[in-house]
């Protein structure tokens, strides 16, 4: 008897054993899970910080630029000031308005038969670019994504199902293109035969255009500082500043 | 003894079989996660550098207009100038790469249709938005530099930029950090790799000084600033 009594005490400790491990497994299994899901979030409050103090510096600079108008106020600097607003109107740091279109782009909704690539039917940034693209050759003079200014320098990129413009904005759909121009040739060189929204149109991707008498496109968001490029004097010598 | 290796064993068994219900961890997807989010940070660090430097720039801007007419001058100069090479009016040097795009450098294009495989316009355009998203401060096509209207579109057997006709092989020139213009073209999988393997040719050069030249063709019929509330 007293054997048997020692044997269930090994088999209780073998339970109690077999379920320590079991619980320090999980655990595991547990902390790790959270540690991939706690680096996710921290780095994303992380960029959402950043994205703070980027649109605070960017309002400094817009403080400041309104700053140096108003010292530079003076009827003797008229004429300058003057060119002062016409290059930051041509350089897209000032915002605009005038007549044009909205074009709003849209995954599609064909049903995907078994066997098809679902990813022939999703928006790219290539057929974003192909539209922009578009607008700009039928004349568009300011262009903007979801408000976003779009410059010489922006890119218009996909990353998932959002869209990164001007290396620090993230846009997320419907997709809204706003151009100011001439409305009826951006209209007809979008809608023409053959054209950008007829092969868009083939994969299913939805496009609305739509005529806009009055549109405003802000200022470019971003920073204008050069670190590269740097003026070539006329007689093609170094730089100058 | 034979029932204390029973009964551990059988506690392994449980812990093993516990482990593999455990749904697979995606642990692709958070690395994606984590590694979208550090590019966009280490993206935000570098604009926020130049936008301190741009605050920088125009504190001693204002900080000079301050001390009288003269020195006013010279500050708006300065932003006028500032303001054209970001319109792309002023011509500028700098480092960079040439990237130039050329049909077919085998005689034999990969397909009968030779036109599916020649560089097209929006070839030019995925280069071009890739150069971009590399930091290009400056661009140019076949001596056409871009500025924020400036089209890459195919108008019959040529390509316009700036409404004027461009044709193989194609010489894009962009001012930023040599080396990551360069990777993010030829990184495995990326734009050069496609287009090679359609039969473009893809050569990607790069240069101390790259010189890039200004368009002054810019014009504004329909786009009127705002007027700014309170002010004028």
């Amino acid at each position: 008897m007293r054997i048997r009594g020692f044997h269930w005490a090994i088999v209780v400790v073998g339970i109690a054993l077999g379920l320590m491990l079991t619980t320090q497994f999980r655990i595991n299994i547990e902390h790790q899970r959270n540690v991939t899901i706690q680096r996710v979030t921290q780095l994303a409050s992380e960029v959402e910080k950043a994205r703070q103090k980027h649109d605070a510096l960017k309002n400094r600079v817009d403080e400041l630029r309104e700053e140096l108008d108003q010292i530079t106020s003076s009827p003797q600097l008229a004429q300058l000031r003057q060119k002062v607003e016409v290059t930051r109107l041509q350089a897209g740091l000032a915002p605009v308005c005038g007549p044009g279109v909205e074009v709003v782009l849209k995954d599609s909704e064909i049903p995907i038969q078994p066997g098809q690539d679902p990813n022939l039917y999703v928006l790219h940034d290539e057929d974003l670019l192909r539209v922009v693209n578009e607008l700009r050759a039928a004349g568009a003079e300011a262009l903007a994504i979801n408000g976003e200014r779009l410059l010489a320098t922006s890119e218009i990129r996909c990353i998932g199902p959002t869209v990164l413009v001007n290396k620090t904005r993230r846009l997320v759909p419907p997709f809204v293109i706003s151009a100011i121009g001439n409305p009826e040739t951006m209209i007809k060189a979008l809608e023409m035969p053959g054209g950008v929204l007829d092969i868009l149109g083939f994969w299913g991707i939805r496009a609305d255009v739509k005529k806009v008498p009055e549109i405003v496109i802000p200022a470019y968001s971003g920073s204008t500082t050069l670190e590269y490029a740097s003026p070539l004097t006329n007689e093609g010598g170094d730089g100058v500043e | 003894m034979s029932l204390t290796m029973v009964t551990v064993v059988l506690g392994v068994l449980l812990a093993v079989q516990l482990r593999s219900t455990e749904p697979p961890e995606d642990t692709t997807m958070s690395i994606d996660r984590a590694q979208v989010l550090t590019q966009e940070l280490q993206v935000l660090a570098k604009e926020q550098n130049s936008l301190k430097a741009e605050i920088e720039d125009l504190e001693q801007a204002i900080a000079s207009a301050t001390q009288g007419n003269e020195q006013a001058k010279k500050a708006l100069q300065s932003e006028i100038a500032k303001n054209k090479i970001i319109a792309g009016i002023t011509p500028v040097v700098g480092p960079g790469v040439i990237v130039t795009l050329s049909d077919f450098p085998r005689q034999e294009p990969p397909e009968s249709n030779p036109q599916l495989f020649a560089v097209r316009d929006v070839d030019i355009l995925r280069v071009v938005n890739d150069l971009r998203s590399a930091g290009a401060e400056a661009i140019a096509v076949n001596g056409q530099r871009l500025i924020s209207t400036s089209e890459i579109r195919a108008a019959g057997a040529f390509i316009n930029v700036n409404l004027t006709p461009v044709a193989s092989p194609y010489v894009i020139k962009a001012i930023g950090d040599p080396e990551e213009l360069k990777n993010l073209l030829e990184m495995s999988g990326g734009l050069a790799e496609t287009l090679r393997s359609w039969g473009i040719g893809v050569e990607i050069e790069m240069a101390d000084r790259v010189e890039i030249p200004g368009y002054q063709g810019a014009r504004f019929e329909y786009a009127r600033p705002m007027a700014k509330d309170g002010r004028g």
